[in-house]
């Protein structure tokens, strides 16, 4: 059951920033944010693996590399045994067609001039999906399949509310019949009694036509009620990866355990257990040596200054990059 | 919490127009602030909020009617000439907003930017106001401040902003924070650190403060009572606790719900039919009739009145929900 479709492997990305004047006549060398530093997971067949992280941690730039809207500078990304940067797989556009991607913003990702039907008839045609008798009633079957009333194929993108518009991109995603659909933060602008009518949509869809899917969001009580895994994303780094309820219940990760506990929970009782965190996300421009955490680290040691963290197993747990999560735990 | 109560505000109404049809933005919002008190006003997106905030200190009134009044200290707010709520804005009632990336003067430094309110609404000599500006960037927690008070909002992150933001606006020492979203565009982590400073602030400046949110985990951890509005009504209101306890209304209740909060992973949420009401057509009856499981013939065509329901505690329906068994009022 438990098959690997895709498999990232050490992923580093960096994004050059333009040197000012001034650099370039001061001679300073130019500077580049470094989104991925080194990211490597796996995809199971069928399962849903949410990413958490604060803004600026590289969720979304990894997602944008799956789909290859962005090339790593280093690292490879294997899809189906064959690595999706490689020569042979550029000139297919197979691989577009099967993994998808939706957008946060349900307001700039549909073309405003064109009609729903039209954006789904597109998609049919660009990748062949079925024949041009054929295409019309497919797209009447897909509105359907996300739970929209038949007119919607006639009007504009601007006819529709926030919650209408993302189901109208899931329809896009899946009129190519894909088997990883990407979600990047795809419910975050909506209001909460909409995005759990999403959120229901896409689960169900995942179990009709077993899909695989990435679920990027920063919201962590959505994420854990999505995701059979979850990855922690720290400054372009995986720092806690493992199953959702062992990760959410009991996080081995100092960084997780901060994070998680900075959710503010719905019970007015529940109050104080959460641990403060010191300072603000490091600038990806320049990533502290060592530990990436280990400036608002409170278990911080000499060797995490110096030594960067593996990923490694624990015992009962997922994987955890850090130095001391034996001992952290321990406490715990 | 007997204390006279700081804050009045009976029958807000604020009535924009576009292309001749009026827009109800706000409707019937009645609530009372102590001193200290947190008070919350929840809802989703165009459900009024931010625009019952800005009818309170007098912002809507450019582009819009309002009516009904805001009492302040005894002073009625929504009768008051331009002159004289400028005296009282940013001394006595000061407001954060949502962007802290839009609200600051990008080619104003902070210093500049902290020092304008304290020489606009404090007698303080220049050397005093430097101090007091140091000292307030110091006290919403920015490390190394008086070497920032010459760096400009570019400089700062988000969050930093953002307490740049609370620093203005507590520098003349209030005693009424109107806070629009304050932590909706940081990351949690962050969210905490700021919820944290306005409420100790708050305590120390036994200040009141009204929190716009649409975070319901949010309000959960600040707010001493709240007000939940959708589609420019208050449709519940009461003590935190009761109100995301034991919801009334079945508005509230749906909210509450629809947040994956102790429900099996993977399985599907509970979900409010439909989408909210657009103002330009909103249903004759109650506004959330049309996707309310509970609604009867009466909620077409009448709409319910905000009515008291326990000491403290109202709700604007005809079918409200149980009270359970474990109602502690």
């Amino acid at each position: 059951m438990t098959q690997t479709v895709m498999k990232i492997d050490e992923l580093h990305l960096s994004f050059p920033v333009s040197r000012s004047l001034l650099d370039v006549v001061q001679r300073k060398p130019g500077k580049s944010v470094n989104a991925l530093n080194g990211v490597s997971l796996e995809l199971q067949q069928g399962e849903t693996l949410g990413v958490v992280g604060e803004s600026g941690c590289g969720k979304s730039t990894l997602a944008r590399c799956i789909v290859r809207l962005y090339e790593p500078t280093s690292g490879q990304i294997h899809f189906d045994e064959e690595n999706i940067f490689g020569a042979a797989a550029r000139k297919d556009r197979s691989y577009n067609r099967r993994v998808q991607m939706m957008f946060q913003d349900p307001y700039s990702s549909l073309n405003p001039r064109m009609t729903t039907g039209d954006i789904l008839a597109e998609a049919l045609r660009v990748h062949q999906m079925r024949p041009e008798a054929e295409i019309a009633p497919r797209v009447a079957e897909l509105l359907d399949l996300v739970r929209l009333p038949q007119d919607a194929a006639k009007k504009l993108p601007h006819e529709f509310s926030g919650g209408q518009r993302q189901r109208i991109a899931i329809a896009r995603a899946l009129a190519v019949e894909p088997e990883v659909l990407i979600a990047d933060e795809l419910v975050s602008a909506l209001d909460v009694s909409v995005q759990a009518q999403v959120v229901n949509l896409l689960l169900e869809l995942q179990e009709r036509l077993h899909l695989t899917i990435l679920f990027v969001a920063h919201d962590l009580r959505l994420v854990r009620h999505v995701s059979n895994r979850v990855a922690v994303i720290y400054l372009g780094r995986i720092v806690e990866i493992g199953d959702s309820e062992t990760l959410f219940s009991s996080p081995s990760h100092p960084y997780s355990q901060a994070l998680l506990s900075a959710a503010p929970s719905l019970d007015p009782d529940d109050k104080g257990a959460a641990i403060q965190l010191e300072g603000e996300l490091p600038s990806p421009l320049n990533v502290p040596p060592g530990c990436p955490f280990h400036v608002r680290c409170r278990h911080v040691t000499a060797q995490c200054r110096t030594a960067i963290p593996e990923l490694r197993a624990l015992e009962g747990r997922g994987e955890v990059a850090c130095h001391h999560a034996e001992e952290i735990n321990q406490h715990a | 919490m007997t204390d006279h109560p700081i804050l009045e505000v009976d029958n807000l109404c604020t009535t924009f127009s576009r292309g001749g049809t009026d827009l109800p933005a706000v409707r019937d919002v009645s609530f009372a602030l102590g001193k200290g008190q947190v008070q919350g006003l929840v809802g989703e997106s165009g459900s009024g909020k931010s625009v019952t905030l800005r009818s309170i200190l007098g912002l809507a009134r450019h582009y819009g009617e309002v009516r009904g009044s805001v009492r302040w200290q005894g002073q009625e707010l929504t009768t008051m000439s331009e002159r004289q709520l400028r005296k009282i804005r940013g001394r006595e009632i000061a407001m954060i907003f949502q962007e802290p990336m839009t609200s600051l003067n990008p080619l104003l430094t902070v210093g500049t930017q902290l020092t304008e309110t304290l020489k606009a609404h404090t007698d303080l000599g220049r050397r005093a106001r430097r101090d007091r500006a140091i000292e307030m960037l110091d006290h919403v927690g920015i490390p190394a401040a008086a070497s920032r008070l010459g760096e400009y909002p570019h400089q700062f992150s988000g969050g930093m902003r953002q307490r740049v933001m609370i620093a203005i606006a507590l520098a003349a020492s209030p005693k009424l924070l109107l806070a629009d979203e304050p932590t909706t565009a940081l990351d949690v982590t962050i969210q905490a650190q700021i919820l944290d400073l306005i409420l100790k602030l708050a305590d120390e400046m036994s200040m009141g403060v009204v929190l716009v949110t649409h975070d319901l985990g949010v309000v959960a951890q600040t707010c001493d009572t709240v007000s939940v509005m959708y589609a420019g009504r208050v449709v519940e209101q009461g003590a935190v606790r009761q109100v995301l306890q034991t919801p009334r209304h079945p508005y509230t209740e749906g909210l509450m719900r629809s947040v994956p909060q102790d429900v099996p992973p993977r399985t599907q949420l509970y979900s409010v039919p439909g989408t909210p009401p657009s103002l330009f057509s909103l249903p004759e009856g109650c506004a959330f009739a049309p996707r309310c499981q509970a609604a009867g013939s009466a909620c077409q065509t009448a709409r319910p009145a905000l009515q008291d329901i326990a000491p403290g505690r109202q709700t604007a329906c005809f079918h409200p929900l149980p009270a359970t068994q474990d109602n502690a009022a």
